[in-house]
């Protein structure tokens, strides 16, 4: 009883840490909780566990866009990439949404593209085609299926989560939740540039 | 991998009886204040609550996998992740007993883990999810609609102009019935979907029981 109140307590200020790299700070704490630990501190904030896509090709799919067609991670071969899973219900990745339909026309002539995965494709084409156009999004919008997930996802919940991708189609950052739009700027800038070194 | 937001973790609640009793004391004061209320047993409620408190923890598409207790999961590179999905809200039912063959009230009460929020009933969206109890048939019970409280208006952070309805913290529901004399228990799925300030997860479906007496 003891132990688990003390685990609370500790929760709570790691959890009001985070709060506060997500939000407030120019550095956004990275961590992931390992399983089966109790709780974190302060001192756990420069810990990171990344994810094991990173540093990797980004696993390859082929999934259904809007229009019932499918389209490939190597349709886009040769484009530094921002792969932004997301979900209808999901109110912070409809805020970045509009962000990257901005990067993704902003750094076009750099090759640079979005592609959107939605999470919950079980609501239907009409429902996710009516959010996407309320968000302004023209990027394309693919259904997610099992191994998508499976290989991009490997058993996280989170949304939003972004797989930045660079030219030669290795994962250099997955970041999970909402990001900062300088941040997310920042961040498609690495990846261009990565892609051309 | 960068984490822009908290990651629900909390103590693995209510795997073990006694212990479940314990803590759910702890972090719900009123309901061991209700069952001293109503005279009830220490071990009766113990035994009571630890059949009745779960945690919300089975995704939609994990029906068949409902957990009883909170997880830690790790969010990458933990194979046990998929298979144990992480918990929002916490059921924790104190015993009730009504009056028989007459109308009564019974008080579902829920909690959301601190630092997240769920749509409520009335999430003011198409597209948000609300949370909604569904009850099955149970012999000698008549239930009329469950009374889902109010919510409270909330923004995101990042966008402060937007307004969603929401639960945080602990909310009870009320469930009108007229029962006969007896032990009853009543089946029941919870749908849920969780955010916190920067994320949101997926939609979860979860078992809970009510039990209660009537006589």
């Amino acid at each position: 009883m003891m132990a688990a109140g003390i685990a609370l307590v500790l929760w709570s200020g790691w959890h009001n840490l985070r709060e506060r790299g997500a939000v407030h700070t120019q550095q956004p704490s990275h961590i992931v909780q390992p399983s089966g630990q109790a709780a974190e501190t302060e001192a756990s904030e420069s810990a990171e566990s990344p994810s094991p896509l990173l540093g990797k090709s980004a696993p390859a799919f082929t999934l259904l866009n809007l229009d019932g067609k499918k389209v490939s991670l190597s349709d886009f071969k040769g484009h530094p990439l921002l792969i932004n899973y997301w979900g209808t219900y999901c109110g912070p990745c409809k805020v970045e949404m509009p962000w990257l339909e901005e990067f993704n026309k902003k750094y076009a002539a750099s090759g640079f593209q979005v592609v959107g995965i939605t999470y919950d494709s079980e609501v239907g084409k009409a429902t996710i085609a009516r959010a996407t156009k309320q968000l302004g999004v023209t990027y394309p919008i693919l259904l997610s299926d099992a191994k998508a997930e499976a290989d991009y996802l490997s058993g996280t919940e989170i949304l939003p989560i972004s797989f930045y991708i660079d030219k030669t189609g290795k994962v250099i950052e997955v970041v999970a939740g909402q990001g900062r739009k300088d941040e997310i700027e920042d961040k498609i800038k690495e990846t261009i540039a990565a892609g051309s070194k | 991998m960068k984490i822009m937001h908290s990651l629900e973790h909390f103590p693995d609640y209510c795997r073990v009886e006694n212990y479940c009793h314990s803590e759910r004391s702890e972090e719900f004061p009123h309901f061991a204040r209700t069952a001293t209320l109503s005279a009830i047993s220490k071990k009766a409620l113990r035994r009571t609550v630890a059949l009745l408190a779960l945690v919300a923890a089975t995704a939609t598409t994990q029906m068949g996998r409902a957990q009883l207790g909170g997880q830690f999961s790790g969010q990458f590179g933990n194979a046990d992740a998929a298979n144990h999905p992480k918990s929002y809200i916490v059921y924790a039912a104190e015993s009730q007993t009504i009056p028989a063959n007459r109308r009564a009230m019974l008080e579902l009460r829920f909690q959301v883990v601190a630092g997240f929020h769920v749509n409520s009933h009335t999430p003011k969206s198409e597209l948000l999810i609300p949370t909604t109890l569904t009850l099955q048939p149970a012999s000698g019970v008549k239930v009329s609609p469950l009374v889902y409280p109010a919510g409270e208006t909330y923004s995101f952070p990042s966008a402060p102009g937007e307004k969603v309805d929401v639960y945080k913290g602990n909310f009870t529901l009320k469930l009108p019935v007229v029962a006969t004399a007896g032990e009853h228990s009543i089946d029941a799925t919870l749908r849920y979907q969780a955010c916190d300030n920067a994320s949101c997860y997926p939609p979860k479906t979860v078992p809970v029981k009510i039990l209660f007496t009537a006589k």
